[in-house]
């Protein structure tokens, strides 16, 4: 039942073996699950990685029993989180997380301080223009198993990935316009592999977050890090 | 009770011993991680990563990093458990997705600020709702002390760095 598509060979006389088999150094038949992913041009050192990280045999496996249209994302997944693990063999995608997860609660934190500023600014007028809504921040100490569950549903992926046969995996890094008002930057970093490696380490110890923003604070709570 | 004592004394096997269904040696890699009472942790990571494979990445790094080293793995095993096609990249894309929201409703309400104080300030004059003058007598906000309009203005702003706000709303 599986439609065995042509392999993408970039090199001159199409009939050559994708970037898996080629690095497998093996044949590459017509139905091999690799082939639409991984091209022979930068497919190999792409499959160099999934192969180091998750092994052929175990991606063979998973992509077996992803449905074939959603397989192309699981390959773009796949090939994200084994560079990660290269990139960083003790924290993996997991260094990515909580950076992520520290940014939403200092801009929950940062939001929160702010419609309650607004609130205070509307009393003295007679007719308040709108009624502030006041968001519920979590501030409550996490820890590993407090990562986001994932539940299967449609994400998009673009804002994340460059297409599949780009040579470059590194997330874009989008730069945010902090509050210029305030002139605090916004706790954005998701470089530099040492803070990076700095938050996964506490998140999984469990630790407390690293800074508790006090009340009346001004500007944005920028989280501060702990040097262990 | 029939193999009841193993390579070491009375050590049961770990559950990565155990499910590959090999002696448990005294130097197991992943005996100090995988404790024969959670199967279940070792089997998505053999399942996600390989047993060979983290054997070899656990081997490359130094003993006292592979206790973390281990917990992100078992993290992303059980990611991409429980979903196969995105794993991880799920998580971090729900965060990003959150984050953009954050920052248009950050971005919303900085406005709102401005504007309010916008507004405030253009009332001062025109109308009599909020009087700083020192020589009227009897008016309603007599909490009023600065004779100066600029700091009667600031006064009502509960702001820390009130000077570079001014400034901010002068110069726009």
């Amino acid at each position: 039942m599986s439609s065995s598509g042509n392999p993408s060979s970039s090199s001159g006389g199409g009939g050559g073996p994708c970037g898996a088999c080629k690095f497998l150094r093996r044949k590459c038949v017509a139905g091999c699950i690799f082939a639409p992913y991984f091209d022979s041009e930068q497919g190999a050192a792409h499959f160099a990685a999934v192969h180091k990280v998750f092994g052929a045999s175990n991606v063979s496996k998973l992509l077996h029993h992803v449905p074939e249209h959603k397989r192309p994302d699981a390959v773009v997944s796949i090939c994200f989180e084994a560079q990660a693990r290269l990139r960083d063999p003790i924290y993996g995608c997991v260094s990515h997380i909580v950076s992520l997860q520290q940014q939403v609660v200092s801009l929950q934190t940062e939001l929160s301080y702010l419609q309650a500023h607004l609130a205070t600014l509307e009393l003295p007028q007679p007719q308040p223009p709108q009624v502030p809504v006041s968001s519920s921040g979590s501030l409550q100490a996490l820890s590993i198993t407090d990562l986001p569950t994932i539940s299967p549903s449609v994400y998009d992926l673009s804002s994340i990935f460059e297409p599949v046969m780009s040579s470059t995996w590194a997330m874009q890094q989008q730069p945010r316009p902090s509050d210029h008002l305030f002139g605090v930057p916004s706790s954005s970093n998701m470089g530099g592999g040492g803070e990076l490696q700095a938050l996964a380490r506490e998140f999984i110890h469990g630790g407390q977050m690293p800074a508790q923003p006090s009340p009346g604070t001004s500007g944005s709570a920028s989280s501060v890090i702990k040097r262990e | 009770m029939k193999e009841s004592s193993r390579k070491q004394g009375a050590a049961s096997p770990c559950a990565a011993c155990k499910l590959l269904r090999r002696r448990c040696a005294q130097d197991c890699v992943f005996s100090p991680y995988f404790p024969a009472d959670e199967p279940q942790k070792f089997a998505n990571v053999h399942r996600v990563f390989g047993a060979s494979n983290v054997n070899k990445m656990l081997q490359e790094l130094p003993i006292h990093q592979r206790g973390d080293a281990v917990s992100s793995m078992v993290y992303e095993a059980n990611a991409r458990v429980r979903d196969p096609v995105y794993g991880c990249v799920g998580a971090i894309s729900s965060l990003q997705q959150q984050i953009d929201v954050l920052q248009a409703q950050l971005a919303l309400a900085q406005a709102e600020v401005v504007h309010l104080r916008v507004r405030q300030s253009t009332n001062f004059p025109g109308h009599g709702l909020c009087p700083d003058s020192p020589s009227s007598s009897g008016s309603p906000s007599s909490k009023q002390v600065s004779p100066q309009d600029n700091k009667g203005m600031f006064s009502h702003m509960d702001i820390v760095d009130e000077a570079s706000l001014g400034e901010s709303m002068w110069s726009c």
